[in-house]
């Protein structure tokens, strides 16, 4: 998995891309979302676009991203689901828990 | 430590999770190889990288000196996959359901449950010399 970052009026907008699937993958993530929390940046988007599928390993990352940033006062919210991965979030109920938007745009545009 | 080693249909590798990616490469090329969809590769990869996961950390107890080995069969319209290990044999399938509310945020505990979802077959062989999990997918 490679990951960038841009910023979109005070959001931040991840963007993960290839396979989530463990080993190096999860540290990526979280010294990131640590790096933004430090910097006090607490609106995060994450991008979908770009990942081919994930794993549970990427579903337990996604949940520790939710939870770190909800105990932190910060929100997180999913956009562009691939279908694969609309899947696994259905099989587990997870599409219960997370926001998840069509577009970037619209992601950004629900914090208010 | 030792290194991935690929002969014919079968990849071993250390329980290393950073050899995760060399078993998923040569997953997608042989299943493309056989001309499996896209769809039914990636719920194959997967399913694959759950099980060499659980073999890796559960089975060998992340221990470089034992091997995790994948072997990919293909019958008529079905492609087989069994993933072993090295360690004493550990049972899979005693996990709490992950669907269940109290369990819901929990980061871990998926693995099985998705590979059942999206396999039409699961057989777990738990033995002392190491845990042996085959899974089936017609194509």
């Amino acid at each position: 998995m490679k990951l960038t970052d841009r910023e979109i009026s005070d959001i931040v907008v991840l963007e993960p891309k290839g396979k989530i699937m463990g080993g190096p993958d999860a540290s990526l993530l979280h010294d990131k979302l640590y790096e933004l929390l430090e910097n006090e940046k607490k609106r995060i988007v994450i991008d979908l676009a770009g990942v081919e599928w994930m794993n549970s390993t990427g579903l337990g990352i996604l949940i520790s991203s939710y939870t770190t940033l909800r105990n932190n006062e910060g929100q997180l919210k999913l956009a562009n689901v691939t279908d694969k991965i609309q899947s696994l979030l259905t099989i587990t109920k997870l599409v219960t828990v997370f926001d998840a938007y069509d577009s970037v745009e619209d992601a950004v545009k629900s914090f208010g | 430590m030792a290194k991935p080693v690929i002969h014919g249909d079968t990849i071993r590798v250390p329980s290393n999770p950073e050899f995760l990616s060399d078993v998923d490469v040569f997953l997608e090329g042989t299943l493309r190889g056989f001309g499996v969809d896209e769809s039914a590769v990636a719920d194959i990869a997967i399913s694959v990288s759950e099980l060499v996961n659980n073999a890796m950390v559960h089975g060998n107890k992340s221990s470089d000196e034992k091997m995790v080995t994948v072997r990919i069969t293909r019958f008529k319209n079905t492609v087989t996959i069994t993933v072993s290990d090295e360690g004493s044999g550990f049972d899979p399938t005693v996990v709490p359901d992950p669907l269940a509310e109290e369990n819901l945020m929990h980061e871990v505990g998926r693995g099985l449950f998705i590979v059942r979802s999206l396999m039409d077959k699961v057989d777990v062989e738990a033995t002392v010399t190491g845990t042996r999990v085959a899974i089936t997918k017609a194509v």
